[in-house]
């Protein structure tokens, strides 16, 4: 089993140097799509402040002591090289300041202000080298009275009015046990980087990003935002129904907690849908005629779809809609994501990497295929596993130098 | 006025409701961003809502949200004069976006391959939910669907009802960014060789990408995380994170260890402060506090304290006082909450963009981010229905009025 996704081809990042102080989630994968496209990506942790997910024992398999044996860290820092360096620690300040003049990108997203008060702030970092591109990515922005607050995932899910339209209309809101917030301002950061590379080759100009998770998520709801604004009408939850598909929605399949969505959105593949289920009578009266005449008729109309797809198990219900030309998808579970899947599979969307500590398992790739310059997935480094090797190799230190530094106990 | 990050370069944006934000975020980025529709528009302008309620597709909300600062050309792909035009329109641009069925637009002759042969530059970035290629690269797809096939919707909802989406087109505004990551990514490759690519976005992959978490805990532990409304399960840990209050509720993680010890400590204090019953009181190491540690009754009596807290208090008070107290809370804002939100007012997030054939104007966001050298914003509304025909026809390829009406009365534009 390799270590590294594909072959060694050429790689659509390939020369461009990045210093990485993210962490937990959007900082993490900020880096993590640069350094999947050949970027190198020079991570830098402590052993005095490990990131959250080096911590998080998520699965049995992870212990309270090792850093090294956390798959989730793995997903989120692929194809890094990974340097211990405790920034509290004075003399690591010069190993800091050649770094940067290495870089070419600075990534971070500690809570506004902290990288000021570590001496590596945006003023800081260009008087060392005045062309940086630095990102800074946070859930609030750099500036604003709430600049200084700490988020997680849900805070700008909850401010951006993304939690208020999710769930059913005479129930609270709900949201998914998975990130929206914290995984979709890595690629809008990531986004600005590399435009600011390409900026960069033409002017000569380095940038300074600040990016708010909280202003990422508000634009999808702009919608929403107009209707309020423009025609008074104040958006909330409708569960799954939308106001120009129907039936649309999760219906109830064969086996314990399986389900199918389905959505039915032109008049021709209402006509699929019903000769897909075999034309039965209810399908041809007067109230499911049209789109509006469904939507009037929306709870009778479920009903019935239901107790149709109750009989199919979820797979054939997806099989027969797609077949008829009919949107529907399974509600796949992470176990028919992983082993049922022929679409992720045949598209190699999970890749098997050994990892030293871990062993073999599934990584997923970047989500979007540049299909001359594929992403090449390494797995993640070790706590420190390359500090000498970006030491002496990248920054050209003496190994005297090294030793003297290594004494001096700045690489923990 | 500053550059932008990506001034001087032009795409053709052949995307319906599927891609519409990729192009809104390359033209805020400065792209010059031509919207190729089908003659009588994009079908994408009949999502609702519309301004006033009424049906038209220069009203819909929803589109002109999405196709900011982009120029509109009328173009039918089918007729082969469209596809010629289209052929010299991709001779002068930088960039393709589509989100066709796999497959349609070879069918055209306009496939990547096809449209390389025109321009070896090109980046060719196609928007579908299941990828270019694969058994299910021509089943039809959706937001909902995308959802459903991701592993996302499985973990949304209330245990007794079924599985529910995201209210926002959450997993279209992702994939969208996504589109955008590798546009620019591959354009950089671009520019520094000269070799142009396709970039294939699979909504169904965006979507799964986000379930990292849960992909671990069922390869190592073969366990699924399911549904379970407000409860926010994270590895074997489950805690509430969304909370009722006064009126309306609030996102507060309760989460143990050093991630979650000043807003719990902060918490604590406040619940003492108004008097309340206090069984978090008993903890006295929040740093070290680990849920494994706790029973799931002693679980139960602190989040009940703690539901007892939160309806004590309105948002304004949690959003106010929970911010001097550092609590970490979040209100759930409507959507008209958004708009009133102290944050985004101070950063200029608003743009009031007018509308004159509508006879209104709209609040936009303005920005996805800030840069200190370029200015990359929401500057101008969505195009009408083939508003830039003249411009790009007429004035820049040089056809003749003579030769327009001829297209038009053809049916081409």
């Amino acid at each position: 089993m390799e270590e590294t996704s594909g072959s060694m081809e050429k790689q659509a990042l390939a020369g461009v140097k990045v210093l990485d102080f993210g962490w937990a989630l959007v900082g993490s994968l900020t880096s993590k799509q640069l350094a999947d496209h050949g970027a190198q990506v020079v991570h830098v942790e402590s052993i005095t402040r490990v990131d959250l997910s080096r911590a998080n024992r998520m699965t049995s398999m992870s212990s309270a002591t090792n850093p090294d044996d956390k798959p989730w860290f793995t997903h989120l820092n692929t194809s890094k090289l990974g340097i211990c360096l405790n920034l509290k620690c004075a003399p690591s300040r010069s190993v800091i300041e050649r770094l940067v003049r290495w870089a070419d990108v600075v990534n971070a997203n500690m809570v506004p202000g902290a990288m000021g008060r570590l001496g590596f702030g945006y003023d800081q970092i260009s008087a060392i080298k005045p062309d940086i591109i630095m990102a800074e990515g946070s859930a609030y922005g750099q500036t604003g009275p709430m600049a200084h607050e700490w988020g997680v995932d849900g805070t700008g899910g909850a401010l951006s009015g993304y939690v208020d339209l999710t769930g059913w209309p005479d129930r609270g809101p709900v949201g998914p046990n998975v990130p929206y917030g914290d995984v979709v301002l890595p690629f809008l950061i990531a986004t600005a980087i590399v435009a600011a590379l390409d900026y960069k080759r033409r002017t000569g100009k380095g940038q300074y990003i600040d990016a708010s998770m909280l202003e990422v998520c508000a634009h999808q709801i702009t919608p929403a935002l107009f209707n309020w604004e423009a025609n008074g009408h104040l958006q909330t939850r409708n569960g799954n129904r939308i106001a120009y598909a129907a039936p649309h929605g999760v219906f109830p399949c064969r086996g314990d907690d399986r389900w199918c969505a389905i959505g039915v959105f032109t008049d021709e593949e209402w006509g699929a849908f019903c000769r897909a289920i075999g034309d039965p009578p209810w399908t041809k009266e007067q109230r499911f005629a049209t789109l509006n005449s469904r939507k009037d008729n929306e709870d009778a109309l479920e009903a019935l779809v239901a107790e149709w797809t109750k009989k199919h198990r979820a797979e054939e219900v997806m099989r027969i809609m797609q077949t008829a030309g009919v949107p529907a998808g399974v509600v796949q579970t992470m176990q028919d994501i992983m082993e049922n899947d022929p679409q992720l599979k045949e598209r190699e969307f999970l890749v098997q990497l050994k990892h030293p500590v871990i062993g073999v398992f599934g990584h997923p790739t970047p989500p979007y295929k540049l299909l001359k310059t594929r992403a090449q997935v390494k797995t993640s480094p070790c706590l420190g596993e390359h500090t000498e090797y970006v030491c002496t190799q990248l920054l050209g230190m003496s190994d005297e130098e090294f030793i003297t530094l290594w004494q001096q106990g700045i690489f923990r | 006025m500053a550059d932008s990050l990506l001034s001087g370069f032009r795409a053709l944006d052949l995307t319906d409701e599927k891609g519409s934000a990729c192009g809104k975020i390359l033209s805020s980025l400065g792209v010059e961003t031509i919207k190729v529709e089908k003659p009588g528009g994009d079908p994408a302008r009949a999502i609702p809502p519309f301004l006033n309620d009424g049906p038209d597709p220069e009203k819909s909300l929803h589109w002109l949200a999405f196709n900011t600062d982009k120029k509109s050309v009328t173009l039918n792909l089918e007729a082969s004069q469209g596809q010629d035009l289209f052929r010299k329109l991709v001779e002068e641009a930088d960039f393709v976006l589509e989100s066709f069925t796999p497959g349609y637009l070879d069918s055209l002759g306009l496939g990547y391959e096809a449209l390389a042969r025109v321009n070896p530059r090109i980046i060719v970035t196609s928007i579908t939910p299941f990828g270019q290629k694969g058994p299910y690269a021509k089943y039809k797809g959706s937001e909902l669907i995308a959802s459903a096939m991701s592993g996302v919707l499985a973990t949304n909802g209330d245990p007794d009802r079924p599985p529910v989406r995201e209210g926002p087109d959450s997993i279209y505004f992702r994939s969208d960014a996504a589109a955008a990551l590798g546009t620019v990514i591959a354009h950089y490759h671009r520019q520094m060789t000269g070799e142009g690519q396709q970039v294939d976005v699979s909504l169904q992959e965006v979507a799964v990408s986000r379930t990292s978490s849960n992909l671990v805990v069922w390869e190592f532990d073969k366990q699924l995380i399911k549904r379970n409304a407000t409860i926010r399960t994270v590895g074997a840990r489950a805690t509430q994170w969304l909370w009722q209050c006064k009126d309306g509720y609030v996102f507060w993680p309760y989460m143990g260890g050093k991630g979650g010890a000043r807003g719990n400590r902060a918490l604590s204090q406040w619940i003492d402060d108004d008097g309340l019953e206090n069984p978090l009181k008993k903890v006295t190491n929040w740093e070290e506090f680990d849920f494994a540690a706790i029973s799931r009754e002693e679980l139960d009596v602190h989040q009940n304290a703690i539901r007892k807290f939160f309806m004590n208090h309105t948002k304004k008070e949690i959003a106010e006082e929970g911010f001097r107290r550092k609590i970490n809370a979040a209100v759930i804002n409507s959507p008209a909450d958004v708009l009133e939100n102290p944050q985004l007012r101070a950063r200029s997030y608003w743009v009031d963009l007018e509308h004159p054939e509508l006879g209104t104007r709209l609040t936009y966001p303005k920005h996805f981010f800030l840069c200190n050298q370029t200015e990359n914003f929401v500057r101008q509304r969505a195009p009408l229905i083939g508003e830039d025909n003249e411009e790009i026809y007429a004035k820049e390829m040089g056809l003749s009025g003579t030769e327009i009406t001829a297209l038009k009365q053809a049916g081409v534009i």
